[in-house]
């Protein structure tokens, strides 16, 4: 062969590691160097210290915080594993009844802040929710029958949060999975449960323990249910350590990315596990060339069982959060549910959202700044994807260097962007581009994800045509490569499209008043006493990524590529 | 008609236009906008506030964006350390020395404050109060009888009041640790303590919002009592049917709102320009006609008795020196024994 330079691969490789390493490399810097000193008021460095660790060590509190991010992290995964198993098993394996419910949580889930639901659920468990309110009544008692400010509390939600990202993955599984096995058992006479304990779940069971790890590292992270439910009740986690003290006068940076340092190791033991976990996990992949769409278990009567399961899943998980707002949006000053509320119902709120132009800045900003980051990720990890799928050079480093921003929970990752364009002489911070710089940093492993697994399914056969019939690598990429890479290069954008409008954690220490984006914004109202406007825009904009999450979940069917490129 | 309309013009000018340097009036709308970071509550005193300035200087676009204290202040902070200053113009209280510290403020002494108190203005012209603050308690009317509400510190650490409690996280002196510091100083630092462990033991929820939202929580019935709140708050509410009142839990805290211009703000004519406006009688009765309580002498307050010389009461002034030496320490005494 010719020498390596001569190769478009090569340079190709070079540019998009160059990129990926301007983008990850000083965030974890940044925080390690933050973590190991000592600041002035201005942020600049004024000496070495060990002092913010042996702080870690010593306060109580620390180790506390760490206690409860890992309880809370269990407890959320379990939930929502058990929830969105459960729902996903009876709907991909058996004959119940309304299954289209179970979907319609799914994908209006998707396009849902997650801040929107923690408040629905904070007023529906709250102390004058209707569920309290129901018990008083019942009972005659004064007190709670739920507190929600509490561990428990804060599980519950969390796992609702997380159990229909769990039914679509596992969802995939179960789908995917060859049912001449099961046929097999049920022939020799086994039961459906017999089946289903000693055939489905040990077949699924790597991809179980995956995903559970995968939830877990997403839940330790989790910053809107520890913020909104438990800091009232003074349950604190590693996360919202790390956010106070980021928001104290003066902020306590050391503090802050010392935790961020210990989250971040902590993640990143969890994410080798979580490799070898889903590496193993393909060698129980049952998918043979063979037609394999499994025949529904019968569960006979227990199909209305099944059926009750899935409304209940659905008012639960998604009815009743949508309703509360619907409530909250009505009322002039939040008050519980009752006849006298009635009676003070009003569109003020919408009247507000439509008329105050804010509202379209702010959607337009999301819209924005979401869509830019989405393009940015697919267009680097294009390139990457498909250098790493075809073990190309570097592949291995470029694949390591798009992945690395799993470690970083959001709300670290937000303090370290901030803490990088604070000292770059850039015009960057209090713009809508930090913003977006953030999120590229941090949803590029999905875009990865998508990508590469979509080239390990093209056959090296057809660029080896294309390449025997004289076209150059340029050549080949735009005319083989990018036009059978498009369905999963649409399903990535549209997803992270979808999730960047979400979170909160990353944005919510970036934006400044000229660029705020709806989750921090829905944030800044609840903080500031705004519930009712705040749910109003909520529900408006709920529809709209309704509308961009069901354009993502048909073509994500219809393309052949899943949820997370799975 | 000609001398008419001149003496009518001479007329607006001797009514509205006098009290404005026109020099700074022409400079502030050539810059055309402002951007004002504040901490007033949005729909009571911060929109009228813009809306009156832009009705009354036509042109000119006041954006505002309203945060707490402590995200105002680091928001200017970083801004400053990114050298990129974006809010021309903005508001605090007492942890304004954070930024003079820091030598972000510019030294602007608004001609329409000149007949202010001089403790409701910096010496050196770095401040200007805008409106003066009471923070005390307030309760649920529906779910304790006014008879039964605590009126005193010692009525408050009542074992009763255990997990009915809330107020606001926000580790400044609008939060927790300016009521660890009234205690503190009212009681001495001994029996202070004392107290602050005994009233810790209730359990007082820290709700990561505003004080103003941490009273509709107590309107709803979420809680049963608000700490940390502000007495015209409760007025403006309870005017409205809200099931809210507030009570002289003495000392009340006193506070001024801090009004200042950035030193490197963009748009530094109209940033003094709306100062100005806030310290004249025309902005100081915006504030008053909605329930705000003006710190000019020449504009009262439309219910008097939320003042300490209408209504009566005992008042902790803590300023921005007292602040600064102080607000540290019980912040940390916050951490130590309320976490």
């Amino acid at each position: 062969m010719n020498n390596a330079l001569a190769d478009p691969r090569v340079i190709i490789a070079v540019g998009v590691g160059a990129v990926l390493v301007a983008l990850m490399v000083p965030p974890l810097w940044m925080l390690m160097q933050d973590s190991v000193t000592t600041t002035d008021a201005f942020g600049d460095i004024t000496g070495f210290t060990l002092q913010h660790f042996q702080k870690l060590v010593i306060e109580k509190r620390a180790l506390i915080s760490l206690w409860n991010s890992l309880l809370f992290a269990a407890g959320s995964t379990v939930l929502s594993l058990l929830t969105g198993g459960i729902l996903a098993w009876l709907v991909e394996r058996t004959n119940a009844p309304l299954k289209v419910l179970a979907y319609l949580v799914a994908i209006i889930s998707m396009g849902t802040p997650y801040v929107l639901h923690v408040i629905a659920w904070l007023f529906l468990l709250g102390k004058v929710g209707p569920l309290n309110d129901l018990w008083r009544q019942m009972t005659g008692e004064t007190g709670v029958l739920f507190n929600v400010n509490s561990m428990a509390g804060m599980i519950l939600i969390e796992g609702f949060l997380w159990s229909p990202l769990v039914f679509l993955l596992l969802g995939s599984t179960f789908r995917n999975a060859n049912a001449d096995m099961e046929e097999a058992a049920r022939m020799s006479g086994a039961s459906v449960l017999d089946t289903l304990r000693r055939i489905s779940l040990p077949l699924a069971m790597p991809s179980l323990l995956a995903l559970a790890l995968f939830v877990f590292i997403r839940a330790i992270g989790g910053f809107e249910v520890p913020a909104l439910v438990g800091m009232p009740g003074r349950i604190y986690v590693l996360t919202t350590d790390v956010y106070e003290s980021t928001v104290t006068v003066p902020p306590d940076l050391g503090h802050a990315a010392a935790f961020s340092i210990v989250m971040v190791a902590i993640v990143a033991v969890l994410l080798a596990f979580y490799g070898r976990l889903s590496r193993n996990a393909e060698r129980y992949h049952s998918i043979t060339g063979k037609g394999f769409r499994p025949r529904p278990f019968d569960l006979g009567r227990g199909r209305w069982i099944a059926g009750g399961l899935i409304v209940l899943n659905f008012v639960v998980v998604l009815l009743l959060p949508l309703l509360t707002l619907g409530w909250m949006s009505l009322l002039p000053f939040l008050r519980s549910i009752s006849l006298a509320g009635m009676a003070s119902l009003t569109l003020k709120n919408y009247r507000a959202v439509f008329t105050a132009h804010g509202y379209v800045d702010l959607a337009i900003n999301s819209l924005l700044v979401a869509a830019g980051s989405a393009t940015a990720i697919m267009a680097i990890t294009a390139l990457a994807g498909w250098i790493a799928g075809r073990n190309g050079p570097g592949g291995r480093i470029l694949d390591q260097l798009a992945t690395l921003s799993l470690v970083f929970p959001g709300i670290c990752l937000g303090v370290a962007v901030m803490e990088v364009w604070l000292r770059v002489p850039l015009p960057i911070y209090g713009t809508l581009w930090i913003i977006g710089i953030a999120y590229v940093i941090r949803y590029m492993p999905f875009g990865m994800r998508y990508v590469y697994s979509a080239v390990l399914q093209l056959h090296r056969e057809l660029e080896e045509a294309a390449s025997v019939a004289g076209a150059g690598t340029m050549t080949t990429l735009r005319r083989i490569v990018a036009p059978l890479l498009t369905p999963a290069l649409v399903a990535g954008w549209l997803f992270i499209f979808l999730i960047a409008n979400k979170e909160l954690a990353i944005a919510v220490l970036l934006a400044s008043p000229h660029s705020q984006v709806i989750a921090v914004a829905i944030f800044d109202q609840w903080v500031n006493g705004q519930g009712g406007e705040l749910a109003a825009f909520g529900l408006i904009w709920t529809v709209l990524m309704t509308i961009i999450a069901t354009v993502f979940f048909v073509f994500t069917r219809r393309g052949g590529v899943d949820v997370y490129g799975n | 008609m000609r001398a008419i309309v001149v003496a009518l013009l001479l007329m607006t000018h001797a009514v509205w236009g006098a009290e404005f340097d026109p020099a700074l009036v022409d400079g502030a709308r050539k810059e055309g906008t402002a951007t004002w970071y504040t901490g007033l509550i949005v729909n009571q005193a911060a929109r009228p506030l813009a809306e009156a300035f832009q009705a009354r200087f036509p042109g000119i676009k006041l954006s505002y964006a309203r945060a707490s204290n402590t995200e105002t202040t680091l928001k200017i902070l970083n801004e400053g350390r990114a050298g990129r200053t974006a809010a021309d113009v903005f508001d605090v209280t007492s942890g304004i020395y954070v930024l003079l510290d820091a030598h972000v403020v510019a030294a602007y002494p608004p001609h329409s404050a000149a007949h202010f108190a001089p403790e409701y203005k910096d010496k050196d012209g770095y401040w200007t109060a805008s409106n003066l603050y009471f923070m005390t308690l307030c309760y649920n009317t529906n779910l304790i009888k006014p008879a039964d509400a605590p009126k005193t510190f010692e009525d408050l650490a009542s074992p009763r009041w255990a997990g009915k409690i809330a107020w606001t996280s926000e580790l400044a002196i609008t939060g927790p640790p300016g009521f660890i510091g009234n205690v503190l100083t009212t009681m001495g630092q001994d029996a202070g303590m004392a107290y602050l462990r005994r009233f810790a033991a209730l359990k007082p929820a820290a709700l990561p919002i505003s004080p103003r939202a941490v009273m509709d929580q107590v309107i709803s019935g979420e809680y049963a009592i608000g700490m940390q709140i502000y007495n015209h708050h409760a007025a403006i509410s309870a005017a409205v049917g809200a099931p809210v009142d507030w009570v002289k839990l003495e000392p009340l805290i006193g506070l001024f709102s801090l009004m200042g211009v950035l030193k490197d703000a963009p748009h530094p004519n109209a940033a003094r320009l709306f100062v100005e406006y806030v310290m004249s009688d025309e902005g100081q009765k915006v504030l008053a006609d909605n329930d705000y309580l003006p710190s000019s002498p020449t504009v009262p307050p439309r219910i008097p008795g939320l003042r300490p010389d209408g209504g009566g009461f005992k008042v902790n002034y803590i300023s921005p020196l007292m602040a600064r030496d102080e607000l540290p320490k019980w912040t940390a005494i916050y951490q130590e024994i309320f976490r």
